[in-house]
């Protein structure tokens, strides 16, 4: 499973949720690919994907969230991809 | 009440170059107020009024809807807010415009394949080509005529 963040650089709020948001992902499926894109660098690829607002975070190349979920939040729908 | 500094709503909308209606309407939309009101009850701007109303106008060039401008100019007023706060704005209306823009090219390339699939003749609308793929796309029959 591929787990994509979008982050425009400088929030620090958003750099500390994001390391928990890691973490969670990593707890929740070891080795999971976590890749955290700068939506600056990366506009074409965050269009091709359908990201509209930031941060936000795709999960194979789905947009599943439009801001930062909570740990728990991120956990479910692991577990719930995990599961199907 | 009137003032040399005040301008009134025809002065105002003739120097941003829109319509009376427009300002009343922005006003509506709480996005511009009038300072003051004559004693006949005629609205009155300041001359800062026009750089908002240039700033509304700009903003509604890049795209911005009548909503987000309210917010940008909350944030332009917020002493909280910073220009980090409002390159995110800017950037999520980027990637809205792009996803419009690669919405809108792939319509137009559907077009072109149907136009280029009518030989645009005397044919009956029944035999047009692009009609029936309309159809098609909808997953419906061609009903007869």
């Amino acid at each position: 499973m591929k787990i994509e963040l979008f982050y425009i650089p400088g929030c620090e709020k958003c750099a500390t949720a994001r390391a928990g948001l890691k973490a969670t992902a990593e707890n929740v499926i070891p080795g999971v690919t976590w890749r955290e894109l700068n939506a600056l660098d990366e506009l074409d690829y965050a269009v091709e994907l359908g990201v509209l607002t930031l941060p936000a975070i795709a999960i194979d190349g789905e947009v599943v969230f439009s801001s930062l979920p909570t740990s728990g939040q991120l956990r479910r729908e692991l577990a719930k991809r995990m599961r199907s | 009440m009137r003032s040399s500094a005040h301008l009134t709503i025809g002065k105002i909308a003739a120097l941003a170059q829109v319509s009376a209606d427009t300002l009343r309407y922005y006003e509506r939309e709480r996005l511009i107020a009038p300072t003051a009101k004559s004693a006949g009850g005629y609205r009155l701007y300041e001359r800062d009024a026009l750089r908002r109303i240039q700033f509304i106008k700009q903003a509604q060039q890049c795209g911005f809807n009548l909503a987000e401008i309210r917010s940008l100019l909350a944030l332009r007023g917020s002493n909280a807010a910073c220009c980090r706060d409002v390159r995110r704005v800017a950037l999520e209306k980027k990637l809205q415009l792009e996803a419009k823009i690669k919405a809108m090219k792939v319509m137009s390339n559907v077009l072109s394949q149907l136009v280029e699939e009518c030989s645009g003749d005397n044919r009956p609308l029944d035999d047009c080509p692009i009609l029936a793929a309309l159809e098609r796309a909808n997953g419906g029959k061609r009903k007869s005529r």
